[in-house]
This record gives structure tokens, C-alpha cells and sequence, in this order.
């Protein structure tokens, strides 16, 4: 028995047979009948998601639970200060020194996400496949870990590795290891300095053909592709209509901008009409002269809510009132549509009617980094004007290696079939935890193709508990609350991956069944469906659920089963 | 039969509600009001401490009825307010329409294009861009420009020659194949590697500090860290030769700004005195930042930091110091300007720099005490909003910083081999370009990215303005309304440079870079284009000997064709021309 200590330790080196290591970082299809195609069905409508709603008293003690937790943290703020000066010195002036952040600003974080501080940020080792490698840790004093040593082999329904590409072995790296033989580790320089090679100019063109848009831009980060791609194309005479569940980054690159901003309710087709009319009704504010042009930013797949934009709608708004559109595909892109292409290859909507189409090679690609593409007029200017290519790194050889081997082999280039395979297999994936985890009674918000499965825990208690005991069971989940969400809506954002078996998934089922009774989770009221009985509220037993989820969760519209 | 039924019973109903709605007198309609009110009223004695509203109500209606009724209009308007929309606008300046006039404003409306198409004067900035055929180095293979091999790369940041290290492209290679390429998640949730902490440790202890953290990408590092302090209300006094980032960052983060001449330390004292009085003033200490970089990316020149730690420590202000430029360049390890002069890290609170430059890796990192790491795992957005740093880059950077720390005689090999292969680069251009009427060296004598610019005299005699873009930020501490719009001496004033560049890399087999400052997004005005002049310790100094013989010449050749401001009209059409 090691003894414990207050610095991580050394990863173990996993001594299994390499095809034992393979299949925990994807796992082997283990049927073919576990295949589906994700396509919104052509003329017919957009399926709002319905969002269930719990109980009453679930909403009150929620709140409740919030209150007492506020009313604790003030009280023994109060009295900390008083007894224990020396442990709130950094929250006080000292030697003429402001303090580095208040009190009051710092009083959630202190307060409240300091208690369940361990669900937060596991330290891990190799790949995030199917299976992710945590480092076991125990709380000791306030902020302080103690590592006893020993790790966990968690089933990994964390990461965002959609089309399980987050490998250690395969096609990808070995184009990825080669990169580095052939072209060092670092990009060097700026691209529109000395950092532009062939391997960039290559994973442009290949990734302008994916999207199907003329042309495309790598830039090194995600959140750094939409934080400075906004002062190229808005400026104060412009006016973005944001969706108010848009991403940090895409507020965060408007604010750079200086562009007006005006927030239409969450996936509101009817709002968002509105908001166009009266802003191009008003014009701009005090001088009433028109906008220069409008540009609607949304998202093609919500990160934090699983719900796919009403594409057409948006596409359909946008040409009537003649404004741009700026779609953020960070999560949809390989992960969503029949081929991988993202909404548009979902809706069947051709990519070059939307002008600016920006997404994320983080997630589905298993590299990093961000493209923005569009018409070739366009991407001439972006790429003139683009202040990260100008001022920042470029994107490093392995990773545009990782990049072009990746999206090769969803266009079936590499391996065909493979790449095809991965796509139904996270279609299947996602409807197929979906439907069972309703079945079973839980609330989960989102559309039925979104591989983002949020699943409502609504007391901030339950948070902790449901993180810890699944990481006891052996499944990695990760935990959102405030201020990423609205602050009674916590919950566990579960994101399915191709790397996942059926097996798997019926274990997830398993223990979350086992989970979702001991701390009171199943309470849904069968409005978003899967009830056995229209009407009544479902409440399945886990033999049941498994015993019909492969064939039920290929039929359309998961929400209207009866 | 059946419709004689049908009738009537119509006509029974009928009947009956022609009774109950007799015409009924104002008297029956109060008090069947009051009852009814009276009734639910009554049911209000339920709740608990009910019966003390109950009976307060009675008694203010018993004694004084236009109170109840003042009362209750209060009432009704708080419940009002407190459903109204926060975000409500105001409402008192927009113009009410109706939807038909709202359609033809729609019609009328002439939206200009996305973005401006490129025109043809800015157009050969994209071409000229160099594009290389496989790796980055000191030595590449061009395919575009003048086509070549073996052309020596004067115009990369990649200074210590990292990139196609062997040592690093092994651990580089062991990482990918037991963690693969990218992170895969945010740090918060399941995006912290073991290598990603070990590298916090790693620039922790380089550094001399507490702690650090790490960002996906160099130049979002100083825009997401400041913002994370520095709030509306808190005061930063800025150096007004800044680059980009941190302009974005005071932008973004609202606060109060102070500007002093770019490095004058004279000044920054006298704008710290001034604004004592003021400071002394605040019951609640607001926090207080003076922001410089180490080696400015603008100009190229060395911060004063004795100086300036000086007057931090009398005046109490942190400083955010941005070392992009300057780790693993300058002092005996490549600590930065810190080492350079000897001064505890400690004492500067903030650093940020990039591990895309010296390290040969990709990224940024911050560092310094406990406290300030750990509120930006929280609180910096581009730390909590997007994903970790490849594994990889990490492992790259922590190896790099083992390959820095191979010492000889108390220093660090390669840092010394760079900082003489930059003096002796400094001096010889120095000594080739004293004499040259038409440029100069504008840089300070230890940075790796020597800044050659148009002489001033030179400038003037061909109709250049002073600067270019707007002096608004500086004076009024807010941006200008409005983006600086094209600016046609600005791009003929690049393309002297790129000239320059063009003639070097054709007769010289010599690739050099030029500043690539975007006027548009500039909130601070830009002085002179650079011509620049990287060196990276992959290059010799024979190769340094190389661009020297004749640099003066293709000079002299280049601007003495352009000599009046009518030049710059053929200047103008051979740049369309480009």
C-alpha cells in the first residue's frame, strides 16, 4: 500500500495486451442491428423538444435548498471573518492592495462549488475513449488533495469524443505520429506571417469540402475562433441577434466586436421573427438610421440543453428579412446527419445558403481548434482581417494531421465503412440511452438525434451524489449547474459516443436505474414521452426497458410513443 | 318528433337565462361583489399569520377607505414591477408602428454586404503571404513567392529552434500514442491530463512561482486572464504601445484606464501621482493594475522593469506583465525580463506568456501566486469554456523547458547561443545600416525580433503621416466609435516593406517577415510598419553575414525610386498589380 500523497502521482503503465487497450478506447460493434440513420424527415415539420417539468415541490425545495445554502454561506462568512480573520485575509484589503476578487463575487464559487469541488476537474490519464482513466483523490482541508494512488477505469460518458476518435491507436495517429517525423511539434508562426505550410492549406481545402462551403479557415482554438471572427465581420453599425443560450465564446467575440446586441428567447422561431422586425423597424438606437446589416447567431446543437436549431426556420427568416447568418456548429459538426455534416446534412439544407458556418475540431475529430468557412469573397476577407491569424500561433502539425486523417475516414477516403459506421453507431447511441433513460422515468431535455443527453437533477445536493456514487460504479458523468444553467435546472450532461457499445449503454441504464431510485430522480410526468400508457407518467422496470430499446428507439419521434 | 324535442328544450334554456340575467341594480352588484370578496377574503384567516392581515385590512377600511384603496393600487403596482422584464429597453425611444409600416421599412431596407469584398490594393497582402512545402524551420522550401529550397527563414518565432528537436519530438510521439491528439473535454470536467499538471508544475518552478495554468492558445491568454480581475470600477494604467490582446482585454473588461507614453517611466510616474489624490480618496480600495508587456510586440522595445517595480511597489499597484515575447529569450535560463534584471518574480503578480514561440509548442500559460491561478480556473472564460490544451503541446512544453534547463557555466546553453546569435545580428545590421537614409533599427538590443522601419525624414518627403489609425483610446480611455477604415499610406507604406522582402528572398534565398498589425482592429494608433528580422538559433551567423551583404543595397535600390509622393501612384498600381 502506497502511502498517500498531496501531489498526483505517475500514471501507471497498463501492461494489457494492445487489442485488450484498443477495445477500451472503442469498442467493437457487437450486433449490426445496432446501427441507426439520423435524418430529420423531409417536409415535415420541426419537433420542438418538449421539456418536462418536475413536481412542484421539487421546484420549491430546490429553491429552498438554495436559500439554505446562501443563508449557511453568509452566516458563516459572518462569523468567519470575525473568529477567523486570517482565513478570509484574501478577501480583504491588505497593505494598500485590493483584494484580487470580492467577497461577493467569489461567494458562489466559496460557497457552494467549493463543497462539491471534487466532482469537479479529475485529474486523468490516456486516451478519453470508452473508457477514461481517472486518478483516485480524496478531499483533505479546504482546497487540498490527497492521492492515495490507485486509479479508477471509468466508462466514459464525459468526454465530448463523439465519433470516438479521442484514440491512442489507429489510422489518426498514426498520421498523427508521422506530422510530428515530418514537421516538428509546433506551427511555428503565425499564419499570415511565416506559418502557412501545405498540411494547413491542405486541411483548409478538405474542410471547406466537408462543410461544403467554398472556402475555410483553421484557427488554433474554439473559443478563440469565435472570439475574434466577430470584429471581422460586425461593427458598431451592426446588429447581432444572439439566441440566449448561445456559447461564452460567441457573447464574448460580440463583445470584442462592439457590434449592438439583442437576444431572442432560446429557439423562439416566433421571437426571433420579431426581434428582426421591430430591429429593422427601429433602426439604430437614438439616431434611428438603419442597420448597416444583421447578422443571427445561433447554434447548430446546444451544448448544455441537447436541442437542435429549427434550421429551416432560421434559413427561412434570414432570407425574408435579408440578414446574415452566423451558425455555430461546434457540437453538431461530425456528429450530426447522416453523413456527418452537421445540421444542414440533417435538415437537408444546402451549407451554402447559411453565410458564415463556424465550428469546433475538438469534439467529434478528436483534435482541436476551430474553422470558420463561407463563400470564397468572404473567407478573402475574414482572412485578411482575422486578428488571430495575424497576431496568434498556427494550428500545430499533429493536429491537422489528426484533422485531415479524422474527416478522411468519415468521407469513407480511409477505411471506408469505418467512417459510416461511427455515424449510425452514435445515432443509435444517442436515441437508444435516450429512449431508455425516459422509459425509466428520468427527465431529459433535448431533440432525439442529439448525442448531448442532459438528464435534470434539480437539487444541488443530488449533484455530488449522483457524480460520486456513479464514479464509485465506474461511470464518468459530468455535473453542470449555475451559472451554466438557469440556477434550479443542475443537472448531469451525459454525451454519448460511437466508442460505446450496446453493452454499455445497458449498463449505464443499469446503474443509473439503480441510481435514479436511491436518490429520488424519477420523477418525470410522461409529457416528453415514454410511458407505456399515454397519459401516465412512465415508470418502466430496467427488464423492460432493455428488453424493447433497440427496436423502439429506431421508431421516429421518441416524444410521441405512447 | 325528435326536432319537436330539440326545440323545446332550446327554448327551456333560453328561458333560463333570460332569467338570471335580469337587468340587476348597481346596489345587488356591490354587495354580491362584497360577499364573494368577503368570502375569499375569509380564507386568507387560514394562512398562517393570516388573521393579523385579516384583521388589519378590516380595520384600515373601517377607519379610512381611500387608504385600503391607496393600498391596494400599491400593491398591484409592486406585483407589477416585480413581473415586469428586467431587460426591459427604453421604451420612450422607440417608434410605434404598425405591422404594415413595419413591412415596407422591411422592403426599403438595403442591407450592405456581410463583409467589404477585398479590393484590388489590399489584395496582394493575401498573396504575398509565404506558403511552405513541408516543415517549418530555419531552413524551408517555398511555394510560393520566389520558389526555392533551403531558403533561410528570418520570419519565425520558434526562436530556440524547438520545433524539430529530437528529444521533444520523441516525448511528443509517446504522449500521442498512449493519449492520443486532442483533450477531448474542458479542463473543469475531464480535460486535466496528467500531463497537463505536471506542466503547471513544471512552468511553476521555472518561473519561481506558486502556480500556473494553462490556455489552448497564446493569444487568448492575455484577453481572457485580465478580464478576470480587472472589473467596471478597477483602474488599469496602461503602456500605449500594447498589443492587441490586452487592448481587447481593458475593451472587454469595462474598466477605468489610464494611458502613459509608450516605456516612459517619467511619465508613468506623474500619472501615478496624479492620480493618487483621487485613490486615496475610495473608502473601499478598488483593485489597481499597471499593464506592460516584457519585450513589446509592437515595437520591440524592453520594458524599464527596475523602474517600474519601483514605483509599483510606492504607488501599491500590481503589475500584468506579458512575456510572450520574452520567455526563453532573455536572462541567464530564459526566465524573462524578470531574470533579465534581476528581479524577483514575486514581485510581479501577473505574467502570461506564449509556449508557441520559444518553447516551440502551442498555447499560453499564466503564472504567479496560488490565489490569482485558482480564481481563473473558475472564472476566466477561455480557461472554463473551452477545451484543454492537446496532451501532447503540454508534454512538448515541459520538455522544452528540460532542454532550456541544460546549463554551462551557470547558464542555459541554448538561451545563450540565441542571445548571441541576436547581438551579433543587432549589431552587424546596426553597424550595415548606420549610414542608410531611408531605414533604421527601432528595437532594443536583446529582443529576437530585430524591427527595421522607415526613417521619419524618409517618411515625410514622401507624404507618410505620422501614424495611423485613431488617437481616441488613448485620450478618452474608450474605443473609437467606429473601426479605422481602409487606409491606403498604410498599405503603400507595407508595400515598400514587402518589397524589400521580395527583393531579399530573390536575390538572397532569404525569407523575412514584415509587422502584420490589422489598422482596422487597432484601438491604438500604430506609429510605423515594421520590416522584421527573426532570428532562431537554427541559423548561423555565416546565414546572418548572408542577409547583411548588400541588405543596405536592395534598400537604397528599392526607395530611391520612390522619392516624391507623386511615387506613390506607380507604387499604387504595381501594388494592384502585385
Amino acid at each position: 500500500m502506497k502511502k498517500p500523497s498531496n501531489t498526483l502521482p505517475q500514471a501507471p503503465v497498463d501492461d494489457r495486451p494492445p487489442e485488450v487497450l484498443a477495445d477500451l478506447e472503442f469498442g467493437k460493434l457487437t450486433s449490426k442491428e445496432y446501427l441507426y440513420v439520423a435524418k430529420h424527415p423531409e417536409n415535415e415539420p420541426y419537433i420542438k423538444s418538449i421539456e418536462d417539468e418536475p413536481p412542484l415541490f421539487i421546484y420549491i425545495s430546490t429553491y429552498l435548498s438554495y436559500l439554505i445554502l446562501i443563508i449557511i454561506g453568509h452566516i458563516r462568512d459572518f462569523f468567519g471573518k470575525i473568529f477567523k480573520p486570517q482565513e478570509y485575509s484574501h478577501l480583504v484589503e491588505q497593505n494598500g492592495y485590493a483584494p484580487w476578487y470580492d467577497g461577493f463575487e467569489s461567494f458562489y464559487e466559496r460557497r457552494m462549488k467549493n463543497r462539491i469541488d471534487d466532482c469537479f476537474a479529475r485529474p486523468i490519464y490516456g486516451a478519453p475513449g470508452r473508457f477514461i482513466h481517472c486518478f483516485d483523490r480524496k478531499k483533505v482541508g479546504k482546497s487540498e488533495y490527497e492521492y492515495p494512488g490507485t486509479t479508477s477505469e471509468c466508462l466514459n460518458l464525459s468526454s465530448y469524443n463523439y465519433l470516438g476518435f479521442g484514440q491512442s491507436k489507429g489510422v489518426c495517429t498514426t498520421h498523427a505520429l508521422k506530422s510530428i517525423d515530418d514537421y516538428g511539434t509546433s506551427g511555428c508562426s503565425p499564419r499570415a506571417g511565416a506559418g502557412t505550410t501545405d498540411l494547413h492549406l491542405d486541411c483548409e481545402a478538405l474542410i471547406a469540402d466537408f462543410v461544403g462551403q467554398e472556402d475555410a479557415i483553421l484557427i488554433s482554438q474554439g473559443y478563440g475562433t469565435n472570439g475574434f471572427v466577430f470584429p471581422s465581420i460586425a461593427d458598431p453599425k451592426t446588429l447581432v441577434i444572439s439566441d440566449e443560450l448561445n456559447h461564452a465564446s460567441i457573447r464574448f467575440g460580440i463583445r470584442v466586436s462592439g457590434a449592438q446586441v439583442k437576444v431572442c428567447k432560446h429557439n423562439d422561431m416566433k421571437d426571433l421573427e420579431k426581434v428582426i422586425r421591430n430591429a429593422i423597424a427601429q433602426g439604430q438606437p437614438k439616431t434611428h438610421r438603419p442597420w448597416n446589416k444583421i447578422i443571427i447567431a445561433v447554434e447548430g446543437l446546444y451544448s448544455m440543453e441537447g436541442n437542435l436549431c429549427d434550421l429551416r426556420e432560421v434559413v427561412r427568416l434570414k432570407e425574408k428579412y435579408k440578414c446574415y447568418l452566423f451558425l455555430d456548429e461546434a457540437h453538431s459538426i461530425g456528429a450530426i446527419g447522416p453523413n456527418g455534416r452537421g445540421v444542414c446534412d440533417y435538415f437537408g439544407i444546402d451549407p451554402k445558403k447559411i453565410d458564415i458556418l463556424m465550428g469546433t475540431l475538438t469534439k467529434s475529430f478528436g483534435a482541436t481548434g476551430g474553422y470558420i468557412s463561407g463563400s470564397k469573397e468572404i473567407m478573402k476577407r475574414i482572412r485578411l482581417s482575422y486578428a488571430t491569424n495575424s497576431y496568434g500561433e498556427s494550428v500545430p502539425p499533429a493536429v491537422l494531421a489528426q484533422i485531415i486523417s479524422s474527416m478522411k475516414v468519415i468521407k469513407g477516403d480511409i477505411n471506408p465503412g469505418e467512417g459510416l459506421e461511427r455515424l449510425q453507431r452514435i445515432a443509435f447511441n444517442s436515441r437508444y440511452l435516450r429512449l431508455g433513460l425516459k422509459r425509466l422515468g428520468f427527465i431529459v431535455y433535448g431533440a432525439d438525434d442529439s448525442p448531448v443527453i442532459p438528464l435534470l437533477l434539480f437539487l444541488p445536493a443530488k449533484m455530488p451524489a449522483v457524480s460520486r456514487m456513479l464514479y464509485d460504479m465506474g461511470i464518468a458523468i459530468v455535473i453542470t449547474a449555475y451559472p451554466a444553467t438557469p440556477i434550479v435546472s443542475g443537472r448531469v450532461r451525459l454525451c454519448v459516443s460511437s466508442a460505446l457499445t450496446k453493452e454499455d449503454l445497458d449498463d449505464t441504464l443499469r446503474k443509473f436505474n439503480e441510481i435514479g431510485d436511491l436518490v429520488f430522480l424519477k420523477f418525470s410526468s410522461g409529457r416528453a414521452g415514454g410511458s407505456k400508457v399515454k397519459g401516465k407518467p412512465p415508470r418502466w422496470s430496467i427488464e423492460d426497458v432493455l428488453a424493447h430499446n433497440v427496436e423502439d428507439c429506431k421508431k421516429p419521434n421518441l416524444g410521441e410513443m405512447p | 318528433m325528435s326536432e319537436s324535442e330539440y326545440i323545446f328544450t332550446t327554448t327551456k334554456t333560453t328561458t333560463a337565462i333570460a332569467t338570471t340575467t335580469l337587468p340587476p341594480t348597481l346596489d345587488s352588484i356591490t354587495s354580491t361583489l362584497s360577499d364573494t370578496f368577503v368570502h375569499y377574503l375569509n380564507y386568507l384567516g387560514k394562512l398562517p399569520g393570516g388573521d393579523y392581515l385579516l384583521w388589519y385590512i378590516k380595520a384600515s377600511y373601517k377607519d379610512d377607505p381611500i387608504r385600503s384603496l391607496f393600498e391596494l393600487m400599491l400593491f398591484i403596482f409592486g406585483v407589477r414591477y416585480f413581473l415586469m422584464s428586467k431587460r426591459k429597453e427604453n421604451k420612450s425611444e422607440l417608434v410605434k408602428f404598425s405591422q404594415r409600416e413595419i413591412d415596407e421599412l422591411i422592403d426599403d431596407w438595403n442591407p450592405t454586404e456581410l463583409v467589404e469584398p477585398v479590393n484590388d490594393t489590399e489584395d496582394w497582402q493575401l498573396k504575398s503571404i509565404p506558403q511552405i512545402e513541408g516543415p517549418n524551420g530555419p531552413k524551408v522550401k517555398l511555394m510560393n513567392l520566389t520558389k526555392g529550397e533551403n531558403v533561410l527563414n528570418f520570419a519565425i518565432n520558434d526562436f530556440l529552434n524547438l520545433s524539430r528537436n529530437e528529444t521533444i519530438r520523441h516525448k511528443a510521439k509517446d504522449i500521442i500514442s498512449t493519449t492520443g491528439v486532442g483533450a477531448c473535454s474542458a479542463p473543469n470536467f475531464y480535460g486535466t491530463q496528467e500531463v497537463h499538471v505536471r506542466l503547471e508544475e513544471d512552468i511553476s518552478s521555472f518561473m519561481h512561482t506558486d502556480n500556473s495554468i494553462i490556455y489552448g492558445q497564446d493569444f487568448i491568454t492575455s484577453t481572457s486572464v485580465l478580464p478576470a480581475f480587472v472589473k467596471r470600477g478597477d483602474l488599469c494604467v496602461v503602456d500605449s504601445g500594447v498589443n492587441l490582446a490586452i487592448q481587447k482585454a481593458l475593451v472587454v473588461s469595462r474598466c477605468d484606464i489610464s494611458w502613459y507614453n509608450h516605456n516612459d517611466m517619467n511619465h508613468l510616474e506623474s500619472v501615478l501621482k496624479e492620480l493618487k489624490p483621487g485613490l486615496d480618496k475610495q473608502k473601499q480600495i478598488q483593485r489597481r493594475f499597471i499593464v506592460t508587456e516584457g519585450i513589446f510586440d509592437n515595437t520591440g522595445e524592453l520594458v524599464n522593469l527596475p523602474e517600474l517595480v519601483k514605483l509599483k511597489n510606492q504607488y501599491k499597484y500590481r503589475v500584468f506583465l506579458d512575456e510572450t515575447n520574452s520567455i526563453g529569450v532573455l536572462g541567464d535560463f530564459g526566465r524573462g525580463v524578470t531574470e533579465h534584471f534581476g528581479i524577483d518574480n514575486k514581485e510581479i503578480e501577473i505574467i502570461v506568456g506564449s509556449m508557441a514561440k520559444s518553447f516551440g509548442s502551442s498555447g499560453g500559460f499564466c503564472t504567479g501566486t496560488k490565489q490569482m491561478i485558482h480564481h481563473q480556473r473558475l472564472s476566466s472564460l477561455a480557461y472554463v469554456f473551452s477545451a484543454s490544451l492537446p496532451p501532447y503541446s503540454a508534454k512538448v512544453t515541459s520538455t522544452a523547458i528540460e532542454e532550456i534547463l541544460h546549463q554551462k557555466n551557470g547558464k542555459s546553453i541554448i538561451v545563450s547561443q540565441l542571445q548571441h546569435l541576436i547581438s551579433y545580428t543587432f549589431k552587424n545590421l546596426l553597424t550595415h545600416l548606420k549610414s542608410s537614409p531611408f531605414i533604421e533599427i527601432v528595437n532594443d538590443s536583446s529582443s529576437p525580433t530585430i524591427h527595421l522601419a522607415l526613417k521619419n525624414e524618409y517618411r515625410e518627403s514622401i507624404g507618410l503621416p505620422q501614424y495611423y489609425g485613431n488617437v481616441e483610446f488613448v485620450r478618452t480611455g474608450k474605443r473609437a466609435k467606429f473601426n479605422n477604415e481602409l487606409d491606403e499610406h498604410y498599405l503603400l507604406e507595407n508595400f515598400i516593406l514587402q518589397k524589400i522582402i521580395d527583393e531579399v528572398l530573390k536575390s538572397k534565398n532569404i525569407l523575412l517577415t514584415r509587422s502584420k498589425a490589422l489598422l482596422e482592429h487597432e484601438n491604438l494608433p500604430i506609429r510605423r510598419p515594421r520590416l522584421l528580422v527573426l532570428v532562431n538559433i537554427g541559423l548561423t551567423e555565416n546565414d546572418v553575414d548572408s542577409l547583411i551583404t548588400g541588405f543596405n543595397d536592395i534598400i537604397n535600390d528599392i526607395c530611391t525610386s520612390i522619392k516624391t509622393p507623386n511615387d506613390l501612384t506607380t507604387l499604387r498600381n504595381e501594388m494592384i498589380n502585385y
